[in-house]
């Protein structure tokens, strides 16, 4: 009889390997399998595959710069080029041409790249890290605190973005961090919290749930190494769709130029509408059709992942 | 129902003042006031600027600021426009409401409509070249950059096809000599367009009732909607107005398209995966059993249900489509709410950016609170004491 | 007596990503008007399958192989997607599953049930169709004011009537009834099944019940057919299989339930697990798990055939009937399978016992 008593620690004793090491295994071994569901998608695919670009194409910058590119005339933001007029046609000197104030547009291009990576991802982060924390704690707690954040929630579900950081914006003109900031708080507090609490709630009701609490886990055990890894593949999907968000809206106050931004794909179109070059559209396509172009590719790539994703996170919309 | 609808009420008025509590507070918040403005100016000594501190309260603590800016707000003093002085700022944007509302009602209906329609057929043939083209495109217009979709749209449509007019609300050339003011025709029309669709919504309602109407029911209900129409038609001539309703109806076709085109991607790629969830319920099987015909099957079975997802979406993304909005009202100078906030903003019109982005909020509270109550209508599962059934 | 429906040689495979999915292999039985099937076999062998393709509902990746199915004499797959959606549930309906599933949220459940009506026979005005959905509901036993009701507000067993009374709405010749009762409890089970037979012998319609369960089957049918892994090992009239079962897989799936009344009895476990039906064992599909398997029986497919009057089976080394004739009589009698130790019974046991990979000798020679 006393052989089968259960004493501390033989559960661990008995294991062969650390506990860590057999949770590392199965992450990663339900990443191999995420990876494999996520491979089928073909539009998912394309959507990495976007990324990988841009990330390559933001990469080059710096290397051009200190290489190929003479800093005076390839600056993206105080460069000229002094020996042509300006706005010019795409050309073996400016392969995309350069700006109105004669700047080329191909190093603001790839100067963009890697800024609106750290703005999507940094505000996308934000948002992610805020939303999972709220949604969880507003599942698992219920009660006060649940009812305060989902009206937080809603209440922030109503700002008009666009309209509010124009106003703001043509207060204090924000820069490029706290834009990233703001973008990623409000996303965080917003529609994604009454989602990942949703989320939270169907699986905090699950009976592992209780036999955690009943062995004696603690609240905050149990939110970590429960809770939390079940919401997280919904969390990084609406991390994709953060980032589109973010992307888009400094991209739109860029145009608009009520923010204080030196180069941004928004920028640089707007300095074209400022210059009043946008009226002749056709005529002067490369003043807005590369930044265009990549603001919507851009965009479209984090959106197609996240669709991609979506097939991980939720079997029924799989073929089969 | 009555209760629910009361709750719900109550919720947006709370919802209202914490809201427009936030903005008070968020612009307070902004560093200086406006007698900053006067700062620069060298001619202006420090006493009268103090003078002029007092004047406007700006002295008080920022709490009885609060009370009596609260006050003021619920009795529409709005304060004056600095940059349309001296215009009170309610009155400004009594008149920008209407178009604002039109613009974003016909637009969201038609986009949501358009999504909805797209979405259920892509989704039945799904896999399809039908189902790859249009998410293709759904995603292209989901992630296109507005300012520049608002030019695309100019530059064909007004630009190179010369169909459509420019810009703007009205054309001028054709009002100088017009016996009504624009906002006369404007009220009118929207007056006219209400009755058609509140009739045509009774009509179908009352005559089309049950699961198989006669066919002489049908005859009725299609007359009587062409007499409505007609109807309508015919007092807007007798008035002489129907020139300048067709004036501004033609100015609103670009903003309503364009801010359709942003809208609908949203719904549509939503309502495919929402669908693509329903037909896999046994139910959809069920009725396909049953012999119902395709169309039944997917109409009444798998997309009526996958509906109800993609209206709570709708009702999470009316802050964003508000965006949206200002965009294209901004783009296409249409004068409405979002055009007169951005202008304020960048004009430094404090007064009227705080009373347009409050205005704004209602707005989108009012939209939010259609919104919730037609869910409630479409699921039969949502009992009104607010909490879902099953 | 007249042939309502004839399955010949029906074959239907699953396009997957693995490979094909051998769901139902050359499966050939007839039924009767008015007589009622049960098909029983392990979940997972093709029984839905089945039932699907009589509907002709079956999933885009399926592929028919060969055979026919006729009904009334014609083939439904050689008919257009129009006329077999109007043979749907006039002359074959079905009672799905997932019973619980099978109504529409959002429409009241006397809607849904008049749509069907109204479908079928456009002439039928609604109030009439409304009548005729008010008498079934008095039939299958639910208040007639519940008709307005969604099916949220019913109770699981009122669903289970609902959808009893859909498939019932156009009069079908034939009813399908996949797993009817399974979401039910045992009383409730009990009581439907027994009102499904009261109407059936009424109208005199077919029906063909689908289970895992042998009491179910046991209990209803005129008719039982035995599957395992995508073909018909056994078909007779129920008295015949379930007193003289002569294949070995027929056996032990009656003995692999407990009995409450009976005697105490060692459950008969069958080793293993069902094949993956992307790669099926060759021979008898059955023979990695049988204790009587010979090497023939892992080479050569036994012959559907005829071995009585309506009694076909589909094996190498059939089970002697002699010798376990008396163990089996309470089975047919109570629908429960149970087992009563004797001489004969016992032997086997041991012999399954001791069979782990199948491939020990045959154990009643």
């Amino acid at each position: 009889m006393n052989e089968l008593a259960p004493t501390p620690g033989t559960g661990s004793a008995s294991l062969t390997e650390p506990l860590w090491k057999i949770r590392w295994k199965l992450t990663r071994r339900s990443f191999a399998q995420s990876w494999e569901i996520f491979r089928e998608s073909r539009i998912g695919m394309i959507g990495i595959i976007l990324i990988i670009a841009f990330g390559i194409f933001g990469a080059l910058w710096p290397i051009m710069i200190n290489t190929v590119w003479d800093p005076m005339v390839y600056d993206p933001v105080v460069g000229f080029d002094p020996m042509s007029m300006h706005p010019s046609p795409p050309s073996a000197a400016h392969l995309l041409g350069t700006d109105p104030i004669g700047r080329d547009i191909l190093a603001q291009l790839m100067y963009s790249t890697g800024r609106e990576f750290l703005l999507g991802v940094l505000s996308a982060v934000i948002t992610v890290v805020i939303g999972t924390t709220v949604g969880t704690a507003a599942a698992y707690y219920g009660g006060l605190i649940d009812t305060v954040f989902m009206r937080i929630a809603d209440i922030i579900l109503l700002f008009p973005f666009i309209p509010l950081l124009v106003v703001m914006g043509s207060m204090v003109k924000l820069s490029f961090l706290p834009f990233a900031v703001i973008m990623g708080v409000l996303g965080g507090f917003g529609g994604i919290t009454i989602i990942l609490k949703a989320q939270a709630l169907s699986v905090s009701v699950r009976p592992y749930i209780d036999a955690a609490r009943v062995a004696g886990g603690s609240d905050f055990h149990i939110i970590v190494s429960h809770i939390i890894p079940n919401v997280l593949p919904l969390s990084f999907l609406y991390m994709m769709f953060s980032v589109t968000s973010a992307i888009l809206s400094e991209a739109t106050l860029s145009f608009f130029g009520v923010l204080n931004i030196d180069m941004s794909w928004g920028m640089m179109i707007h300095t074209a509408d400022v210059a009043g070059y946008l009226f002749d559209f056709a005529r002067y396509w490369w003043l807005w059709a590369p930044s265009g172009l990549a603001i919507t590719l851009f965009c479209a790539a984090f959106y197609m992942v996240g669709r991609g994703l979506d097939e991980v996170v939720n079997p029924r919309l799989r073929k089969r | 129902m009555r209760r629910y609808v009361f709750g719900r009420v109550g919720q947006v008025i709370l919802t209202l003042l914490i809201y427009i509590t936030l903005v008070y507070f968020l612009l307070q918040a902004m560093p200086g006031d406006i007698t900053m403005m006067y700062l620069s100016n060298p001619k202006i000594p420090q006493a009268a600027r103090e003078e002029l501190r007092s004047q406007l309260g700006l002295d008080q603590s920022l709490f009885i600021q609060y009370v009596s800016y609260m006050k003021n707000f619920f009795r529409g003093e709005l304060g004056v426009s600095f940059s349309q002085y001296p215009k009170p700022v309610w009155d400004i944007l009594m008149e920008k409401l209407p178009r604002t509302f039109v613009l974003f009602l016909t637009a969201n209906i038609l986009s949501f409509y358009i999504g909805f329609v797209l979405g259920k057929v892509i989704a039945w043939r799904r896999g399809k070249i039908i189902d790859h083209a249009a998410t293709v495109v759904g995603i292209t217009f989901w992630t296109a950059f507005y300012p520049l979709l608002a030019l695309v749209v100019i530059w064909i449509f007004a630009y190179n096809l010369k169909w459509l007019p420019l810009n703007q609300f009205i054309d001028p050339r054709l009002w100088t000599a017009a016996p009504f003011t624009a906002n006369q025709v404007f009220g009118n029309m929207v007056c006219g367009a209400a009755i058609v669709a509140i009739g045509i919504f009774l009509i179908f309602f009352y005559l089309l009732r049950g699961l198989k109407p006669s066919r002489r029911s049908r005859v009725y209900a299609w007359s009587a909607t062409a007499a409505l129409i007609a109807a309508v038609v015919f007092v807007a001539v007798r008035k002489g107005m129907l020139i300048y309703i067709w004036d501004i109806t033609r100015h609103m076709i670009l903003p309503v398209l364009t801010l359709t085109l942003i809208n609908f991607a949203g719904t549509m790629l939503l309502m495919r995966d929402s669908m693509l969830e329903t037909v896999q319920e046994d139910y959809v099987l069920a009725a396909r059993a049953k012999g119902l015909p395709d169309r039944v099957v997917r109409d009444r079975y798998a997309a009526r249900t996958a509906l109800l997802p993609t209206v709570t979406s709708l009702v999470l993304s009316l802050a964003s489509s508000m965006s949206g909005g200002m965009v294209t009202e901004t783009m296409f100078s249409w004068p409405g709410l979002g055009q007169t906030l951005f202008t304020a903003a960048l004009a430094n019109d404090y007064p009227l950016a705080t009373g347009a982005l409050a205005f704004t909020g209602i707005f989108l509270l009012i939209a939010h609170f259609i919104a919730d109550i037609l869910y409630a209508v479409l699921d039969p599962r949502i009992t009104y004491t607010g909490q879902s059934g099953i | 007596m007249d042939t309502l429906l004839r399955l010949e040689d029906l074959t239907m495979h699953y396009k997957t990503k693995a490979g094909w999915v051998q769901a139902i292999d050359g499966v050939s039985f007839s039924l009767n008007k008015g007589q009622s099937l049960g098909l029983v076999g392990e979940s997972g062998c093709g029984k839905t399958s089945i039932a699907m393709s009589l509907m002709r509902l079956l999933p885009n990746n399926a592929k028919l192989v060969r055979g026919r199915v006729l009904f009334g004499g014609q083939d439904l797959y050689a008919l257009s997607d129009e006329e077999i959606r109007k043979l749907r549930w006039k002359k074959i309906a079905m009672i799905f599953q997932a019973a619980m599933n099978s109504l529409n949220p959002v429409y009241s459940v006397g809607n849904q049930i008049i749509e069907a009506i109204l479908t079928h026979e456009p002439e039928t005005s609604e109030e009439e169709a409304r009548e005729r959905v008010k008498s079934l509901f008095e039939l299958v036993g639910i208040p007639a004011e519940r008709m307005g009701h969604y099916p949220h507000e019913y109770s699981g067993g009122m669903k289970q009537r609902a959808v009893i009374a859909m498939a019932l709405a156009c009069r079908p010749s034939l009813i399908i009834a996949d797993e009817p009762t399974t979401a039910l409890d045992v009383i409730v089970q009990d009581k439907i099944l027994r009102e499904i037979e009261d109407i059936r012998c009424k109208i005199n319609m077919s029906m063909i019940y689908i289970s895992h369960d042998v009491s179910v089957i046991a209990e209803v049918s005129d008719v039982v057919g035995v599957m395992y892994a995508g073909k018909l090992l056994e078909l007779g009239p129920a008295d015949d299989v379930f007193k003289k079962p002569r294949n070995p897989y027929t056996y032990s799936l009656m003995y692999a339930y407990p009995s409450i009344l009976g005697e105490k009895h060692d459950l008969v476990t069958i080793p293993g697990e069902p094949p993956n039906l992307l790669a099926p064992p060759a021979g008898c599909r059955f023979h990695p798990r049988c204790d009587w398997a010979t090497k023939e029986c892992a080479k050569v497919e036994p012959v559907w055939h005829e071995i009585a009057n309506g009694h076909y089976l589909a094996c190498h080394n059939p089970i002697r009937t002699e010798a376990v004739k008396p163990c089996v009589e309470q089975v047919a009698a109570t629908g429960n399978a149970q087992v009563a130790a004797t001489g004969t019974v016992t032997e086997m046991h041991q012999v399954t016992a001791k069979g782990g990979d199948g491939n020990g000798a045959s154990g009643s020679n």
